[in-house]
């Protein structure tokens, strides 16, 4: 097998951050989330010479990751994800105030998502992927992409109690609250 | 990655944008929080033992076949 290139290993020392992230995304926990990436690098190093130069590591990368934690998971079968912090952060889901909604609630609402819809719109929304490359990545139709996007959008909405935010903007969920001046 | 004090928002690698706008909504605050609870994870440290685990990759890796 040929010798891994420096610049292939600056990349993939480079993709690091954005692994965790997309790790943590995944797992909800920051140990398996390392643990993950680290299985990620190994994989990626040992069939560096599948990757084709020119094309998007970072979604070979993101691909590589997501096939170890979906297999890690068949694996294992689903345990209970890490109790103490799902939990808090479900009880700390409340109306958003003033139209602003803390972290901690958003990342509750977060987890409360089945894992097809979370990694779709962390994906997409978040880690700057096109519908193409999420699709790619998730080994998916383009189509398949888009709705869990919209179903996970509409399903934060849901349990962060936002309502048609873009069409009406805060204003609409001030006069929810208040639930009074109604025309 | 739970505590939240670096307030280093723009997270480097992790928004090369898909073209125009943002698929959830410009002024959404799904999306505005969706990119918040993100960029907070990308700027996290990154702990010590990935770099680690890289240069032995490369150690452990057989130094001839230069093709």
């Amino acid at each position: 097998m040929a010798a891994v290139s420096q610049s292939f290993k600056t990349e993939l020392l480079g993709a690091i951050p954005s692994l965790r992230a997309f790790a943590v995304s995944l797992t909800q926990n920051a140990d398996k989330a390392d643990d993950l990436v680290q299985e990620t690098l190994v994989k990626a190093w040992d069939k560096h010479e599948s990757f084709q130069p020119g094309t998007n590591l970072k979604a070979w990368l993101f691909t590589i990751l997501r096939n170890e934690f979906y297999s890690q998971m068949r694996k294992r079968g689903r345990e209970v994800q890490d109790s103490d912090g799902i939990m808090t952060a479900r009880l700390a889901v409340h109306p958003a105030q003033h139209g602003q909604l803390d972290l901690k609630d958003f990342r509750g609402a977060l987890e409360q998502l089945p894992e097809d819809q979370r990694e779709a719109i962390i994906l997409i929304g978040a880690s700057g992927f096109s519908y193409e490359e999420a699709a790619e990545i998730c080994g998916c139709a383009v189509g398949t992409i888009k709705s869990r996007v919209s179903r996970a959008r509409a399903r934060l909405q849901d349990i962060l109690k936002i309502s048609g935010e873009d069409e009406y903007g805060p204003d609409a969920i001030s006069a929810q609250v208040t639930g009074s001046n109604a025309a | 990655m739970k505590e939240m004090s670096k307030n280093s928002t723009t997270g480097a690698m992790g928004r090369h944008r898909n073209g125009g706008g943002n698929p959830l909504g410009p002024n959404s605050e799904i999306a505005r929080k969706l990119k918040q609870y993100y960029d907070e994870l990308v700027s996290d440290q990154v702990p010590d033992r990935f770099a680690q685990l890289l240069s032995q990759l490369e150690k452990a890796e057989p130094a001839e076949k230069k093709d």
